[in-house]
């Protein structure tokens, strides 16, 4: 094989992986917080796409207000669902199976809602930069590069916010006790708000950057669930370096996966991954016991 | 569960079964026949997702993969190898037990929830993948059509029983043994002592182990079952309706709809999945008109249930007069 292409075909794995290092993030934030698994992360994905796709196409704003506006409607939109089914159930007892169950149902009534709205079109926004970049014989198109320098920007940012805000700690804290923290004066219920509105504004960031290349449809959250659940079970549920690690890994195994067989199998490959690493690592390839 | 059955317990028992034997006698129409039978396929889908899940406490959210192994395989070998599917039929639950069994083992290692729903919905995805794509045996997203329909026979004192698309009233009789059939095993399971076991395991696995239950063997044992029985239900699906696709059998919106009849009968009772299947199915029937917006009440139907009344409606009655304590 050529090696060149097989480059390319690596680096655009490492570029997908970062997106699904996104999205993965953004469940294991949630989880590792709220040890909710939340089955509407994939639908926040959709709206955050559909978000951009009205902002950029339909008003013509301009990329660079386009996505933080669209990031921070969903940012708005995860933390009002939050207020209204999470926090409700996260008191009552068998809450982790309620929990799963009402954020299942809430995905299939946001996919439906945005099919009876937004109608079965598959949408898709013009690219935010133009032009190819070449080294050598390798080349990527600079879209490809911008997702890949804002992935890794916005993971900075989080692991800075995680490590060194009031905020940051206060996110950490309530994922090691819950009560303890609450006993230190943790606002726990606005703790988990922000957490799950973050999760939700992690998930439109990743549709935003990726609606040029994917198109945005009703089903697009479906795939993109999937996806960032083989990726926190590839990083230990819940730990967010270990989701960041595993979706560029999960990036990379796909693509040399695909290059030995075919695009079809790209789900099969990830899924079986997966499974493999349950029997075998059951707390996740990098996280602990 | 382990109360002894009451007189009023008995009569509603034998009240269910004898209307249910005698609908046929009642009306005949085909269409009628037709969603019944499709409310006891449901209803042998929805019981055996509720062993795992209500009365084992495992979690799964891909129980759609049972139904599709179990469909795809007892079509596949009656069509391909000519075999009857009268046999075919406990093939495909066979087939679905194994798969029951490889997605079994690395669960009961498992302690964690999340997981258990990740794994089981990553391996349903797979199953269906694999469907769709090898498409040279299962004729993919196009679909499997001309499926053999259960060859006919003659019952003593009733005369020749034909099974073909227009004579339903054999699949009805034939549904409501298998249903009967499923049910008997699912509560003799949960009446005797390896279910006071499971329920045991479902309220505190480390409790139960150290009170001498084998979680292992316990976990491996009701997915198993739970999957021959799904497949069962999907092999007969199979041949009732003699045609296939990948996202009919294997889709998540079947796996949805499935949850929502036990989460709206009852999760972890014996009548509220049968109830949810009937008063489901029923409904859906009863506004066809309004099929585009099905999933959308299933999903908010899920969310309200959760939210307002989690014990579903075979509770409706405790809930709204409450009985005395003892």
């Amino acid at each position: 094989m050529n090696l060149a292409i097989f480059l390319e075909q690596i680096l655009n794995g490492l570029i997908t992986g970062s997106m699904y290092a996104l999205i993965g993030s953004g469940i294991a934030l949630v989880y590792g917080t709220m040890k909710v698994l939340n089955l509407a992360h994939g639908e926040l994905y959709m709206l955050g796409g559909y978000f951009t796709f009205f902002l950029t196409v339909q008003f013509g704003l301009p990329p660079y207000i386009s996505i933080p506006l669209a990031v921070a409607i969903a940012f708005a939109l995860g933390m009002l669902i939050e207020k209204l089914t999470i926090e409700y159930l996260i008191v009552r007892e068998n809450w982790a199976f309620t929990t799963i169950a009402a954020t299942l149902g809430l995905s299939i009534v946001l996919q439906n809602a945005a099919l009876l709205i937004f109608g079965e079109r598959f949408n898709t926004v013009p690219y935010y930069v133009q032009g190819v970049m070449a080294i050598g014989d390798i080349r990527l198109p600079w879209q490809r590069v911008l997702i890949f320098v804002v992935a890794l920007a916005v993971i900075g940012l989080f692991t800075w916010l995680l490590k060194y805000t009031r905020l940051g700690w206060s996110i950490r804290a309530t994922a090691q006790d819950r009560d303890a923290a609450q006993v230190v004066g943790i606002p726990v219920r606005r703790v988990y708000m922000i957490c799950f509105g973050l999760a939700a504004a992690l998930g439109a960031l990743a549709a935003a950057m990726l609606a040029p290349i994917n198109a945005i449809s009703p089903w697009a959250g479906i795939p993109v669930l999937l996806k960032g659940f083989v990726v926190v079970v590839l990083g230990g549920l819940g730990s967010f370096p270990g989701a960041i690690a595993a979706g560029l890994l999960l990036g990379v195994v796909e693509a040399i996966g695909v290059q030995l067989t075919s695009s079809e199998w790209r789900d099969v490959i990830s899924f079986t991954l997966m499974i493999a690493v349950i029997w075998w690592r059951p707390w996740g390839l990098f996280g602990k016991k | 569960m382990f109360k002894p059955y009451t007189l009023q317990s008995r009569l509603c028992i034998a009240g269910a079964l004898v209307l249910m034997l005698a609908l046929p006698l009642i009306t005949s129409d085909p269409y009628i026949m037709h969603v019944m039978v499709l409310v006891m396929i449901f209803g042998i889908f929805a019981s055996a997702w509720n062993l795992v899940t209500g009365f084992a406490g495992l979690k799964t959210f891909g129980h759609h993969a049972f139904f599709g192994l179990g469909a795809y395989g007892s079509a596949l070998l009656s069509m391909n190898l000519a075999i009857s599917p009268w046999i075919t039929l406990w093939l495909g639950g066979l087939i679905a037990a194994g798969a029951g069994f490889f997605i079994g083992t690395p669960i009961l290692r498992i302690r964690s929830m999340a997981h258990v729903a990740i794994v089981t919905l990553g391996f349903a995805e797979i199953v269906r993948i694999c469907i769709a794509n090898f498409s040279s045996v299962t004729r993919g997203e196009m679909g499997l059509w001309g499926i053999p329909q259960f060859e006919g026979f003659t019952l003593p004192f009733a005369g020749p029983i034909t099974f073909s698309p227009a004579d339903k009233v054999s699949f009805y009789y034939l549904s409501l043994v298998l249903l009967l059939l499923m049910l008997g095993v699912i509560v003799c399971l949960m009446r005797s002592k390896t279910g006071l076991a499971m329920l045991a395991m479902r309220d505190g696995e480390d409790a139960a182990e150290s009170l001498g239950v084998n979680l292992t063997r316990m976990k491996l044992m009701v997915f198993g079952l739970s999957a021959f029985i799904v497949g069962i239900a999907g092999a007969f699906y199979a041949h009732y309706l003699s045609i296939l696709t990948p996202a009919s059998v294997v889709g998540l919106d079947l796996m949805i709809s499935i949850i929502a009849m036990v989460l709206v009968g009852g999760l972890g009772t014996f009548t509220g999945p049968l109830v949810g299947a009937l008063v489901l199915t029923v409904l859906i029937e009863a506004m066809r008109d309004l099929e585009s917006y099905r999933m959308l009440g299933y999903g908010l139907l899920i969310v309200l249930i959760v939210m307002y009344l989690p014990k579903g409606l075979v509770t409706l009655r405790e809930r709204c007069f409450p009985r005395p304590q003892e």
